[in-house]
């Protein structure tokens, strides 16, 4: 690897457009340096430098690398995982498991308990690997995140923001439950400025909205055809190193292990939780309806069916 | 890039200087009657643009002729309440000094949308309007902003999140007449009575109320500027990039919220042409009777200025 590294270290691994782009994000930011790793040997090193030949003109002082070797990634205060097989038109999340499940579990082996990292997962489906990574590594769940809800959260404020002609910093969306078209989008907790959006559109107007967050990506597959999204993903992915590096206390939905909360177990969803140092530092849950609810935990038994399915 | 001048440099307008060359948004004149003053900080501010690289001109004078063409002009100036000094002799000083600047303003920046942030902020605003003759959209008061921000602040204070995720939204007069809406006080999208008991809610909100006079406490001698400058700040980029953001501020009410002819603090929409829209949210009983008390000081404000107005002290 090039370059020594000085301040906190994030190291992503997967130098494809999410983690190039989540390495790019991170340093315009200054939050920290960014140690890139992939299976394919030199594709890191390739895009650590083009992001360093940059950084004259971007004036970033952060140090970006790459690495072809994994050992190198030890001490990285964040280990983000975006490594793993993308989707293709038509076709769904969860489709992806089998094959990046195998990934995922080298992965978690390699890193191991001993590690004092945080872990973002972003690998699809989330929900499921995210799980799948806690068992098979053994870490507390509060260190290991999913990116799911705060990606559908952010594109349901964007279209909000767009609808409604307010600045998007007003708008405070919420986004929970699985990183698939079964996402919870509960009204009550959508606003801007403190003003609930109910009384700023009608009823209609917010559902249509809802199903263009669900299909969101799906839509960017479609129109893209060889690429998934990765704009919003790799800012939410930076939001979430922010919020651990700097342990700014961020309250936002990410998915975690769920022991107990809404009566689930042994999966994985999004959640509120506010994100410091040490990861999930709380959760808090929302108030469901009932069909909510029971369109939660629905979710939940497919997934834990899933689950079983993949050991 | 746009132009923006700033009305006395003393710490609120340095600071909001600031802010907006931090931002880059837009070119900046300093003006104050005190020779020196506005030159020294405007020089100051530039020597550090090689290190901050901002790349916005920051130009200091005592001549109001320099805010030509501005599309922003913030109004800082006046005095502050000393100790033993009555409201009357703050409005009279005030109320002149912002008579002198509508003047200027029309003359020089006939184009611009003024925030002002001098107090008694809901009354200095009227002069403004009066004297400038503008649309009412065109003179907007920093207040709202203020108060929601540390009111936003001291939530995340008690509950350990980020201040940012804390969304809030405060009308009426500013400080003491304050109408937090708490039930549209919001952290990550959880109404704040879903994560606080009432009591711990209502504390907060009386510390809100007494948060400049806090922050006058420590410092003896002069008043806060950091958090009413940065608020300023935000209020000035809405407009100079159009952003439009929804947030509480004073402006002129015709019949919105059931009164007229005053300024009062209420939701609105902040773009390029100044107030875009005004929000009328329904409010519950205990609300209406807090604006009704906050409006009423606002209309008692306006009376005494009317006699200044009659006694040709205006």
């Amino acid at each position: 690897m090039q370059g020594e590294i000085y301040m906190s270290r994030v190291s992503i691994v997967g130098s494809g457009n999410v983690g190039a782009n989540t390495a790019f994000f991170i340093a315009e930011e200054g939050v920290s340096d960014v140690l890139l790793f992939d299976a394919r040997e030199g594709i890191s090193t390739g895009k650590a430098l083009d992001l360093m030949e940059a950084a004259p003109i971007r004036t970033y002082r952060t140090k970006i690398a790459g690495t072809d070797s994994f050992e190198d990634i030890r001490g990285s205060e964040v280990i983000v995982l975006s490594a793993g097989h993308v989707r293709k038109p038509g076709m769904r999340r969860e489709e992806l498991f089998e094959e990046n499940a195998t990934i995922i579990r080298e992965l978690a082996a390699r890193i191991g308990t001993g590690t004092g990292s945080i872990v973002v997962m972003v690998t699809e489906p989330v929900d499921l690997l995210t799980a799948l990574f806690v068992e098979e590594s053994g870490m507390p769940r509060e260190r290991v995140l999913g990116i799911g809800g705060l990606l559908d959260t952010t594109r349901l404020s964007y279209a909000v923001s767009r609808d409604l002609c307010i600045s998007m910093e007003n708008i405070s969306a919420l986004v929970i439950g699985p990183h698939t078209k079964d996402m919870i989008i509960p009204e009550r907790y959508t606003n801007v400025s403190g003003v609930p959006i109910l009384k700023l559109m009608p009823r209609d107007q917010f559902f249509s909205l809802k199903e263009e967050t669900v299909h969101a990506g799906d839509f960017i597959i479609e129109m893209v055809k060889n690429s998934t999204a990765y704009y919003a993903p790799s800012s939410c992915i930076a939001e979430l190193v922010r919020s651990v590096v700097l342990d700014a206390d961020r309250m936002l939905p990410v998915s975690i292990l769920l022991c107990g909360e809404y009566g689930i177990d042994g999966v994985a969803m999004s959640v509120p939780a506010v994100i410091g140092r040490r990861g999930v530092k709380n959760i808090y849950l929302p108030k469901l309806t009932a069909d909510e609810e029971r369109q939660l935990r629905k979710s939940a038994e497919q997934m834990r069916l899933t689950l079983q399915g993949g050991r | 890039m746009g132009k923006i001048s700033v009305i006395g440099a003393g710490n609120v307008g340095a600071t909001a200087v600031y802010y907006i060359a931090e931002r880059n948004l837009g070119d900046i004149v300093m003006v104050d009657i005190v020779e020196g003053v506005p030159q020294s900080k405007g020089l100051d501010f530039l020597h550090s643009s090689p290190l901050r690289q901002y790349s916005v001109q920051i130009f200091g004078t005592n001549n109001l002729k320099e805010i030509a063409g501005s599309d922003v002009v913030i109004f800082t100036a006046g005095i502050a309440r000393k100790p033993g000094m009555d409201r009357m002799d703050l409005l009279k000083t005030n109320a002149r000094i912002a008579q002198s600047t509508a003047r200027a303003i029309v003359r020089y920046a006939p184009d611009a949308v003024v925030v002002t942030v001098t107090n008694p902020l809901d009354v200095i605003a009227m002069v403004l309007l009066r004297e400038t003759g503008f649309d009412a959209g065109r003179i907007v008061g920093m207040a709202g902003v203020l108060d929601s921000t540390r009111f936003r602040y001291f939530i995340a204070e008690k509950l350990g999140v980020w201040p940012g995720d804390v969304r809030a939204m405060v009308l009426g007069g500013h400080g003491d007449s304050m109408v937090p809406l708490t039930r549209y006080t919001s952290v990550g999208g959880f109404a704040v009575h879903e994560l606080l008991d009432t009591a711990t809610v209502d504390a907060i909100v009386e510390k809100t109320r007494k948060g400049g006079a806090e922050v006058i406490n420590y410092l003896k001698t002069g008043s806060a500027y950091y958090a009413p400058a940065a608020s300023a700040a935000k209020m000035v980029e809405s407009i100079v990039r159009n952003e439009r953001r929804l947030l509480p501020a004073s402006v002129y009410l015709n019949g919105e919220y059931g009164y007229d002819n005053i300024f009062l603090g209420v939701p609105v929409i902040l773009g390029k042409t100044g107030v875009e829209k005004i929000l009328e949210l329904e409010l519950t009983d205990a609300e209406k009777i807090a604006l009704d008390r906050s409006a009423l000081a606002v209309q008692n404000g306006v009376q005494t200025l009317d006699s200044l107005y009659e006694e040709k002290i205006l």
